[in-house]
């Protein structure tokens, strides 16, 4: 029926197809050329198919598949946007009225087009993550949430029923230290909710704009560098916000093989906006100390998602996202699906708070806390930082908010390279307990195990020689007296 | 075939007048729904694809529906679009057409398409892919009969 219908997939892509064509002789249901471009976008039942039609061929086949696998940006998503333009301006010749966008065409091509892209990508994350997730989230709401509404009125109520009605060890479990009310629901829907929910808010604005599907497309290419798909840019922006939302998230890629990747980056590399706050209390009045604590963690994020993507067995990331027009959201289905996740967090996430102060609760009871935070004392000094701070590491791990303020009360004892080594260490050791066990119910057991087996060395490591290294620095430098 | 949520069933249903037999692709837990279409004293079998969005696949529904093309050589595939987003549904038809599948194209939900004011120019539409293109509103029925005509006349007459 249709004889001729081409689209032009830019002199890159035609190139290798032309390259392609000749060496598949065999006989297939589909056209060849559309078979060279399945081929070309790392289809692997394709390939298979093909390499069992081809004989001597194939190795010229599969060598020419791997160079367009090294591509960037990917063969997959240079085809899809050609569609997408192509598709465009069919629709636009032919619909009576310009296609529904409020927005304009100009807009969407801005959003596209690297130059302007990328600014304005940083307006969108610099208003929508930090103004209103970081500002009136992480700032406002939960200061309204948990400092007035829980401080004031739930805790002491809690307490005051726990002491009336309870014996000790009890009480202490709805309302101690690691209580369940105290501890596990104020964290859930005191800290985490306000800023999950803002950050659901802001994300399904994006979805309904269209926007996330260019900001994955522009992200892509920085993600394959880490063995990512530019789908992960969700998860790893969300991780931001929470760390132990953002690897449930990661549910949302395709191969376990990137979700094995985001997860471990997760828990490495990405501090959570309780981590955030932390450290720029502490490193905020040092411009310096800061940049060092980027650069470092920076380079650790983007050096161990490089190693797992070399180690890791299995498939490269493919991306492959329809790219849909932006239009103006309408806000009733904004509030809706924030309603809705919202609802799937408090479900899912809340029961792992609560199941975290009980486990703490258990092993304070015991006196197990103690045991291990003493066990600690040895590598903690191993990294110039005085003995005490390995309790702040451990309840750091356990409550954000001890660690956070066992360190800053610990402020002025230390000294700046202390706090930057404190600070990176904190920041690449295992966020949470929350987030741990998200990990072992989302990649299992094993998984969790070899990803925390690996983060902890690798932590203390880095400290470790950051120790040594600013010390000598400072030497010559005078950092020591910054 | 086309994309989840464009009326697909609803042809079906109609070509077939429900004489449907619904399994599971082998191996996979992706439901296929076959019936026989008889009409004008041609016998046709009609096959409602699981949605998918892209010939590259991703899901599971996007595999079985890419090896259904792949081992049964279609006579014709009737892609069903959602005309009110035309744009986004256009690159499965051109990796339809690339992959040389014999193609009518059915331009679906015309109804709610006008009522946003939205018109098309069907041969405007015909010459950019080199296919026939129907435009139907399958929920009231809409383009339905000539659907079919189209069909048979496309099946029988080649």
């Amino acid at each position: 029926m249709s004889r001729g219908f081409r689209v032009d997939y830019g002199p890159t892509i035609e190139g290798f197809i032309a390259r392609l064509l000749p060496l598949l002789k065999g006989d297939y249901p589909f056209h060849r050329r559309a078979v060279a471009l399945l081929l070309l976008q790392g289809d692997q039942e394709i390939a298979a198919l093909t390499a069992r039609q081809e004989g001597p061929r194939v190795r010229q086949i599969q060598e020419i598949i791997k160079g367009a696998g090294g591509l960037s940006p990917p063969p997959a998503s240079t085809i899809a946007l050609a569609r997408h333009r192509k598709a465009q301006r069919i629709a636009q010749a032919v619909m009576g009225k310009p296609l529904v966008r409020p927005l304009g065409g100009l807009l969407d091509w801005l959003t596209l087009w690297p130059p302007t892209a990328f600014p304005i990508l940083a307006l969108v994350l610099y208003y929508g993550l930090y103004r209103f997730v970081g500002g009136l989230g992480a700032q406002i709401l939960v200061d309204f949430i948990e400092g007035q509404l829980f401080q004031s009125w739930v805790t002491p109520f809690a307490q005051e029923l726990g002491a009336r009605w309870l014996s000790p060890p009890l009480a202490d479990l709805v309302a101690g230290d690691y209580g369940m009310v105290t501890l596990g629901l104020r964290y859930a829907v005191g800290i985490i909710l306000p800023v999950v929910g803002t950050f659901f808010f802001f994300f399904s604005f994006l979805e309904d704009t269209g926007y996330l599907p260019r900001l994955a497309l522009l992200a892509d290419r920085a993600c394959k560098k880490v063995g990512l798909s530019g789908r992960a840019v969700i998860p790893l922006t969300l991780g931001l916000g929470c760390d132990t939302m953002a690897t449930v998230v990661t549910r949302t890629l395709e191969t376990t093989r990137e979700r094995i990747i985001a997860t471990f980056l997760l828990a490495l590399a990405v501090p959570c906006s309780a981590q955030l706050g932390l450290i720029l209390a502490l490193l905020g009045h040092s411009p310096l100390a800061l940049g060092i604590w980027v650069l470092v963690v920076g380079t650790i994020f983007l050096a161990a998602g490089h190693l797992a993507d070399r180690i890791l067995p299995g498939p490269k990331a493919v991306f492959h996202m329809e790219l849909p027009p932006l239009r103006l959201p309408v806000v009733g289905n904004i509030v809706m699906k924030t309603a809705a996740r919202i609802q799937w967090y408090l479900i899912e996430i809340t029961p792992v708070f609560l199941g975290t102060s009980l486990l703490l609760w258990f092993l304070d009871q015991q006196g197990l806390l103690q045991l291990i935070i003493s066990a600690l004392r040895g590598p903690i000094q191993s990294l110039g930082l005085p003995p005490d701070a390995a309790g702040i590491f451990l309840l750091g791990f356990f409550r954000r908010d001890y660690g956070a303020a066992g360190l800053y009360d610990l402020r002025a004892s230390l000294s700046p390279i202390q706090l930057t080594v404190a600070a990176t260490t904190l920041t690449l050791f295992v966020p949470c307990l929350a987030q741990a066990a998200v990990m072992v119910k989302e990649r299992g057991v094993l998984a969790a195990m070899l990803i925390v087996a690996i983060i902890v060395p690798v932590a203390f490591l880095v400290g470790f020689s950051l120790n040594h290294l600013l010390g000598s620095l400072a030497m010559i430098g005078g950092l020591g007296n910054g | 075939m086309g994309s989840p949520n464009v009326g697909k069933s609803v042809i079906f249903n109609y070509l077939t007048g429900g004489r449907v037999q619904v399994a599971n692709y082998p191996g996979t837990t992706v439901e296929v729904a076959r019936g026989k279409m008889i009409w004008a004293g041609v016998s046709l079998e009609i096959v409602d694809t699981p949605g998918i969005y892209s010939l590259l696949p991703i899901t599971a529904e996007e595999q079985v529906t890419r090896r259904l093309l792949w081992t049964e050589k279609p006579a014709l595939t009737v892609h069903v679009v959602d005309a009110k987003n035309l744009e986004r549904m256009l690159p499965l038809s051109f990796q339809i057409l690339e992959a040389g599948l014999p193609m009518l194209l059915t331009l679906n939900m015309m109804d709610e398409a006008r009522r946003l004011g939205l018109s098309f120019n069907v041969s405007a539409l015909e010459r950019a892919l080199g296919v026939e293109v129907i435009l139907a509103a399958s929920i009231r029925g809409e383009g339905l009969p000539e659907l079919r005509e189209r069909v048979i006349k496309y099946v029988a007459g080649l």
